[in-house]
């Protein structure tokens, strides 16, 4: 397939000088939910094509095809190369060019693929409902039980006409469960998960699961008794998958670099400080820290190879995430962060595995300082605004009185303006974790994406009930 | 704030590479729908042959034409073709399923054979059912929803209908536009059963949609969007004119936010909102698969008040207002209205076939639905509405938790606003508002006289909601 594409792109691209980018995606997934002691979702899923831009004279063309031979792949191009001939007389600003980066040439299989690949399903499907059983009987409290394993396996060639010829091969599982636990008519919910880039054993290895039967029963039941958090703003501690989410929501899509030029709250702050001196942020498609983070890609779908880009340092705005059409409007080097959903997308600047960057302080001396707060556990979903405002729900979370850990509480929302938040973060803690790994990023297309840190000390506002 | 928009045309271009005539692209779609069919029978009999007990066949396909236009410029002019196939089987009480958008038999029957194998390593089920032709006729079509020229039109009549909209929508110049996409798409979805069911529908949109926030100086308020459809290109440009319109005044109005003060009480929920934070709960717990889970609080509800006697909530799946409507659900079942809601008594679970069964019921052609909702209109004005409480928050938007089972719902109020002594004194920040839906449901006040529609799938007034936490920032 590589050698066919890099033939279509030769003799596509030379006619005019146009650029051309033809990317395979092939992607199987398995699907599996049990619930109650029945399967809901037993679904097998395979889905492949060819994606094609093309931009001439400073427009961009877009086609794809589900048919993968030379002259379904040869339509495609051309009704790409008409799209992009269509717009561009009506283009006032046109692409001036594309930022050259480190053009990937590469065949790469990602942990975990091969396993995957040849684990048979029953073994898969089997381990869904045994857990589910599992977790069903672990309390007479529980209502319901619920498990969820989900793997995409993932193939991808992409060839450019200006030096990009690569091929990836990437396994992503994930696995969730949840629990309802029911007294006297009231109702309570926990659930835990997690998703990695690898094989089977790394899932379960993944320190999200530890434990995982019996602490999402104990959590579900206990939350039956615990009582609403008191709104206003707090002295909070963030866990690693709530910090992850700050990082996303709050920080990480101000700085995707077509947002900054619609004018978010990031723009014209490079080289400001826009957080405490102990926060330093990064978005990588790269990482080394556990080696599973869900958005290590080798390579962009522009066909540029991935690094670690650093946001913030030491609370100094340094770096937007760009493709590379914006790193050429903005004179840098694409940071690696055009990614598809699939074939039929076209990439947009999104972000891979974003984390702030370990401290040296322990949790336990940051919980010892605090007289009134919480300790913010779970991360529910979020999102967040241009102007920096963002929310996120949280699983649950722990009372603070006078330097202990106290009450468990129900779960809480909080909110507040990214970057006012972040210059009070005074306490970073040595602890990391991935913990976002079952999440995807919702901007027009889906993408898996992982996120995570230390725990962080700060204060943010707790949504609650006024009496 | 970038340069203004420059549009043109370039005359002759069509959609595709080659010279296109009127119906090429239904004739294509057409082409396209008749071999699926051919091939979806093709793999009952295969299933059946195979040893499945039932097997179920989607078929859907598209043609689509979409234009991108970012920071006022085209960004991207996109054509795409798609095709799916879904397979469900049944067998010895189990079932798998598969999906593929490879469209050769052999790749089709691969999927027959990959949802066996799933189903013979699962749980029985003794609910597992599909409709036969009797109770599942041949669906009538609904003639608004295909249209042969709006299917054929081309990107440069999109292109010149975004430049009339974006001119529009940046006369103020205060409007910052992110994303603004436009489509039209030409598509068909059919639903064949081993026991005997056959339906199909060939349907054309042109949808668009703005995203963006306002832009004063240093002062960005919060992303907003707002989005509409037609079925015909001759009913596209004033609905679209009319969305810029929308957008641009929303936008705007988020610009300058100030802090809200904390209370407990009166709030009046914008459509948006309702559709949010009352809708959802409500189909939650109406909602078949809930009712059979043991999971929805109206187990034992038809027929009596749930909610405010305010509310009466109807599914009108073949109203054209609506775009999410059709003429046959997932079941295959033949689509049609229903009250809901009838002044707060609940009328009915929502039942596809399987909770249908496992309610011991039968279904109510909901799977997949509801479809395209309507809220009725109450008698208040909204200007009386927003004079209640000497200052009151006008929740249009909500960002934030729910939990569909407890009720509980804690978030942001975005796009929101105070109305003091009636009077709007600007968009509020960093305002949170919580409650509860059972506390609340049965305290809505009033519904306005005026209603909204929602993107497309709901149309709603005003709702005056008591109970409600609010929590300036």
């Amino acid at each position: 397939m590589k050698e066919m594409l890099k033939k279509l792109v030769a003799q596509n691209s030379a006619q005019d000088n146009s650029y051309i980018e033809l990317r395979y995606h092939k992607r199987q997934s398995n699907s599996f939910m049990a619930q109650r002691g029945r399967v809901d979702v037993a679904n097998h899923s395979l889905v492949e094509g060819v994606g094609v831009r093309a931009m001439i004279d400073g427009a961009w063309g877009f086609a794809a095809t589900a048919r993968v031979d030379e002259t379904s792949i040869l339509r495609a191009i051309e009704q790409a190369r008409h799209n992009a001939l269509t717009i561009v007389a009506g283009r006032g600003k046109k692409v001036a060019h594309l930022q050259k980066g480190k053009m990937a040439v590469v065949d790469w299989t990602g942990p975990g693929f091969a396993e995957l690949l040849a684990m048979p399903i029953a073994d898969k499907l089997g381990a869904v409902i045994n857990f589910e059983r599992q977790l069903a009987k672990s309390s007479k409290a529980l209502h319901t039980a619920r498990c969820r394993y989900n793997e995409l396996l993932e193939e991808k060639i992409i060839v450019t006409s200006d030096g990009a010829a690569a091929s990836a091969r990437i396994a992503l599982p994930e696995f969730s469960m949840s629990a309802i636990a029911e007294k006297d008519g009231e109702r309570a919910t926990s659930s835990r998960g997690a998703g990695v880039s690898g094989g089977w054993t790394c899932l379960y290895n993944h320190p999200a699961l530890d434990n995982m039967v019996e602490e999402t029963a104990r959590t579900a039941v206990d939350l039956l008794s615990a009582k609403h958090p008191e709104g206003g703003k707090k002295t909070v501690i963030l866990a690693p998958a709530v910090v992850g989410l700050l990082c996303h929501e709050a920080i990480g899509h101000t700085v995707e670099a077509d947002f900054v030029k619609t004018g978010s709250v990031a723009q014209g702050k490079i080289g400001t400080s826009v957080a405490s001196k102990l926060v330093t942020m990064a978005d990588t498609g790269c990482e080394t820290i556990a080696g599973y983070a869900v958005g290590n890609i080798p390579f962009d779908d522009e066909g540029v190879e991935t690094e670690t880009t650093t946001i913030i340092k030491d609370g100094v705005l340094v770096s937007y995430l760009h493709n590379r059409e914006s790193a050429a409007e903005f004179g840098v080097a694409p940071t690696g962060n055009a990614r598809a959903w699939l074939f039929n997308d076209e990439p947009l600047i999104r972000m891979r595995n974003t984390f702030l960057q370990p401290g040296t302080s322990k949790l336990t001396d940051m919980i010892s300082e605090i007289d009134d707060g919480y300790l913010v556990e779970g991360a529910g979903s979020g999102q967040a605004d241009s102007n920096g405002e963002f929310m996120f729900g949280t699983g649950y979370v722990w009372q603070i009185k006078d330097g202990k850990k106290t009450e468990l509480l129900r779960e809480a929302t909080l909110s507040g303006i990214a970057f006012d938040v972040l210059q009070t973060v005074d306490a970073v803690s040595s602890e990391f974790r991935w913990d976002l790994g079952t999440g995807y990023c919702g901007k027009g297309q889906p993408a898996k994406v992982d996120a995570g840190g230390p725990y962080i000390r700060c204060k943010m506002n707790v949504g609650g009930r006024q009496g | 704030m970038k340069s203004d928009t420059k549009f043109g045309m370039k005359s002759g271009n069509k959609a595709g590479p080659t010279n296109q005539q009127t119906g090429d692209t239904a004739a294509a779609l057409r082409k396209t729908a008749g071999e699926m069919q051919t091939l979806a029978h093709e793999i009952l009999e295969h299933g059946i042959k195979k040893g499945a007990d039932r097997i179920k066949v989607g078929t859907s396909g598209s043609i689509t034409r979409r234009l991108v236009v970012e920071n006022k410029e085209v960004s991207l002019a996109n054509s795409l073709e798609d095709q799916k196939f879904s397979l469900l089987v049944h067998k010895d009480q189990k079932k798998g399923s598969a999906t593929t958008n490879i469209v050769r038999a052999e790749s089709i029957r691969k999927g027959v054979e990959d949802a066996l194998a799933l189903a013979s390593f699962s749980v029985a089920d003794p609910a597992l059912n599909m409709p036969d032709s009797s109770v599942a006729p041949k669906a009538v079509a609904l003639d608004f929803m295909f249209d042969e020229r709006t299917a054929d039109t081309t990107l440069a009549e999109i292109q010149e209908l975004m430049g009339q909209a974006l001119a529009r929508a940046t006369k103020d110049k205060r409007v910052a536009i992110d994303k603004f996409e436009m489509s039209v798409s030409t598509s068909f979805h059919a639903l064949y059963n081993s026991l005997g069911v056959a339906q199909s529908e060939l349907q054309t949109m042109i949808g668009w949609s703005f995203f963006g926030m306002g832009v004063d100086g240093d002062a960005v308020s919060g992303f907003d969007y707002d989005s509409g459809f037609a079925w015909k290109t001759g009913d596209t440009a004033a609905r679209l004119m009319e969305t810029a319109e929308s957008f641009a005044a929303k936008v705007t109005a988020n610009l300058h936010p100030r802090k809200a003060n904390s209370y407990k009480g009166l709030v009046v929920f914008s459509p948006r909102a309702v559709e949010e934070l009352l809708t959802g709960f409500m189909l939650y717990h109406a909602s078949g698969s809930a009712v059979m889970d043991g999971k929805s609080r109206w187990q034992d509800e038809v027929g009596k008040a749930v909610v405010s006697p305010v509310i009466t909530l109807r599914d009108q799946p073949h109203n054209p207002a609506f775009a999410g409507v059709t003429t046959f659900d997932g079941d295959g079942m033949p689509t049609r209205d229903h009250v809901l809601f009838d002044s707060g008594k609940l009328c009915m679970h929502l039942h596809d076939c399987y909770s249908a069964k496992r309610c011991k019921t039968t279904s109510n052609h909901m799977s997949g639905g509801p479809f395209g909702m309507s809220l009725a209109p109450g008698g208040s004005l909204l200007a009386d509405l927003l004079r209640s409480r000497r200052e009151i928050l006008l929740v249009d938007r909500f960002s934030g938790n729910t939990d569909a089972i407890k009720g509980d719902f804690s978030g942001v109020a975005k796009s929101s606003r105070l109305y003091v002594d009636g009077k709007d004194s600007g968009a509020v920040t960093e305002t949170m508002i919580a409650g509860n839906f059972f506390e609340f449901a049965k305290k809505i006040e009033a519904a306005s006289l005026e209603t909204e529609a929602v993107g497309g799938s709901f149309t709603s007034p005003w709702l005056l909601v008591d109970g409600i936490s609010v929590t300036g920032g």
